[in-house]
């Protein structure tokens, strides 16, 4: 059962260097046949300085990093009982091959749920803002995790 | 290819091109778990899933199916267009499922000098069990 009072907590920063043949694997594995994303000359064509990250490419830092087995064990959550709830992102720049993306993730809501047939649930919200190495803020992934009790 | 597609030229109830992914097969979800970095054997061992209740085994991972609806919108929208994604899970996809994904446009706007336009969309399977319901925003180029 997740600790209600872990909430705001910060983690240590997902630090994460973004590569070309990571870009291309992801939008081979959803099958998206998109040049943009496979082929740099065709990404160029399109505007792009070289292929741009996919619209969920921000998963790969975040289970790359195997930094959610220590939040989730820090959050008391039984990791068994876990279900994806909400994913959200929204996008301030590109995120290109070669970048070096830093993302704090951070706790910002956790409360207890009844659903309609009675369960009890906890619903945890984690935020994850990236910046780039220019500092700027290039994404924020909003994460809802449901824990079934 | 993504068509340059400007803001006058859509209008609220307009659909999203539909795309169909499928049927869904478990070395997809295995490649997706390379690729991502999700290994929960919920995704890639049968006898795991069973064994925490799924008695069909595996289930495909839910940012998978997220991915092909992120196809659907940037095959119609260039990535570079995208400003927010948002899904709720809504239920389980299976091997041989086979996924369509489907949207339309909900509400356009000029907000700070952008022209937004705001869409729903739904990815469901052959039966229509909805996997996932979200929505997107994106800023489109004027004719101006």
């Amino acid at each position: 059962m997740a600790d209600l009072s872990k909430v705001g907590t910060e983690y240590p920063p997902i630090i994460w260097e973004v590569e070309r043949g990571k870009i291309r694997e992801l939008a081979k594995a959803i099958r998206d046949p998109n040049p943009a994303y496979l082929d740099r000359e065709a990404a160029v064509v399109e505007g792009y300085k070289d292929t741009p990250a996919p619209p969920t490419f921000l998963t790969v830092p975040m289970m790359w990093a195997d930094r959610m087995p220590a939040i989730i064990n820090d959050l008391k959550i039984n990791y068994m009982m876990v279900l994806h709830g909400e994913e959200e992102y929204e996008y301030y720049q590109q995120i290109y091959p070669g970048d070096v993306i830093t993302g704090v993730p951070k706790v910002v809501k956790m409360e207890e749920k009844t659903s309609k047939s009675g369960a009890k649930m906890d619903m945890i919200t984690m935020e994850i803002l990236y910046t780039n190495q220019t500092g700027k803020n290039v994404a924020k992934a909003r994460t809802l995790v449901v824990e079934r009790k | 290819m993504a068509q340059k597609l400007f803001y006058e030229d859509v209008n609220v109830g307009d659909p999203m091109p539909e795309l169909v992914k499928g049927p869904l097969q478990k070395l997809q979800f295995v490649k997706y778990a390379g690729a991502s970095g999700d290994f929960n054997p919920l995704h890639n061992d049968d006898d795991f899933a069973k064994a925490v209740g799924m008695k069909d085994g595996v289930i495909a991972q839910g940012m998978l199916i997220m991915g092909m609806v992120g196809q659907a919108i940037t095959g119609w929208i260039p990535r570079k267009n995208l400003k927010k994604f948002g899904v709720r899970f809504a239920g389980m996809t299976k091997p041989g499922n086979t996924i369509t994904v489907t949207g339309a446009i909900t509400d356009k706007r000029v907000e700070n000098g952008e022209n937004i336009i705001v869409c729903e969309i739904a990815a469901k399977d052959e039966n229509e069990d909805v996997k996932i319901t979200g929505h997107f925003e994106a800023a489109l180029p004027s004719k101006a």
